[in-house]
């Protein structure tokens, strides 16, 4: 089964500090459950795309009813690929968990479009969640998704506006 | 971006890592985003950090799906998939 959600979001940011609080949005007081963030690697393509893979760490917090089949799960790995167009000022960034994608896969794509005229950015996100469980458990695999990407997107976003506020007052002490 | 960086998974790659971050984020906003460097400044770094990363990865269970991850280009197949996909 796959279930699909879409949001979007403006910031009223520039491009320069949505993108910068995009690579150091951990941590953040929003997202105690990421433990860690590593590169693992960054090229320019040729046409001037800034490429990033990331992976990361976070701490499993899975509903209760996938404990049976699960075990103690205690953490889980990301995978986090993303594109600088620093010409048309777009961020494309893509997430995926690597472990426990039998039970159930998350895939994220988000996209920041600055706009110039307004000088604010816009977050566009799709999630898709797919799971192998059959439609017996559907019904509760589709609540717990949809709460946890409610929860996610509003957590991500308070997350990223923390890293920008802070970004902005470390800007204003050097200036 | 001195304060509150974040940790490596090896915990021994993490001072790497933050000197990394730090050299990156200035290369990033003062040169990228400017359009005054098309080449990544910060080799030194990244070399003494991928190093340790890349070493603490192989004892790492999760090594052979992340593998497999990083071979594909979810920008030109998935974004796309994904809205068509979507509106249905």
């Amino acid at each position: 089964m796959v279930l699909w959600y879409q949001n979007s979001h403006t910031f009223n940011n520039d491009f320069r500090t949505v993108s910068l609080a995009f690579f150091n949005r951990y941590p953040n007081p929003y997202a105690s459950h990421v433990l860690s963030i590593d590169t693992l690697s960054r090229e320019l393509s040729p046409a001037g795309d800034l490429c990033t893979t990331r992976l990361i760490k976070k701490t499993g917090k899975l509903p209760q009813w996938v404990k049976p089949f699960l075990g103690r799960i205690s953490e889980s790995w990301i995978i986090e690929m993303s594109e600088v167009d620093v010409r048309n000022q777009v961020l494309r960034t893509y997430t995926r968990n690597l472990d426990h994608t039998r039970i159930i896969q998350v895939e994220e794509f988000t996209t920041y479009n600055f706009d110039k005229k307004s000088g604010k950015t816009q977050a566009s996100s799709t999630v898709k969640f797919s799971s192998g469980f059959n439609v017996g458990i559907r019904s509760r695999i589709e609540q717990w998704s949809h709460s946890k990407f409610d929860e996610n997107v509003k957590r991500s976003r308070m997350g990223m506006a923390f890293v920008m506020e802070r970004l902005e007052q470390h800007r204003q002490a050097w200036s | 971006m001195g304060n509150a960086m974040s940790a490596s998974f090896a915990p021994e790659c993490t001072d790497l890592k933050q000197e990394y971050d730090n050299c990156f984020n200035q290369w990033y906003s003062e040169k990228f985003l400017k359009g005054l460097s098309m080449e990544n400044e910060c080799s030194k770094q990244w070399y003494a950090y991928t190093t340790c990363v890349e070493a603490a990865l192989v004892k790492q269970g999760i090594k052979p799906a992340l593998d497999e991850a990083r071979k594909e280009a979810p920008f030109e197949k998935g974004g796309e998939s994904a809205d068509s996909d979507a509106s249905k």
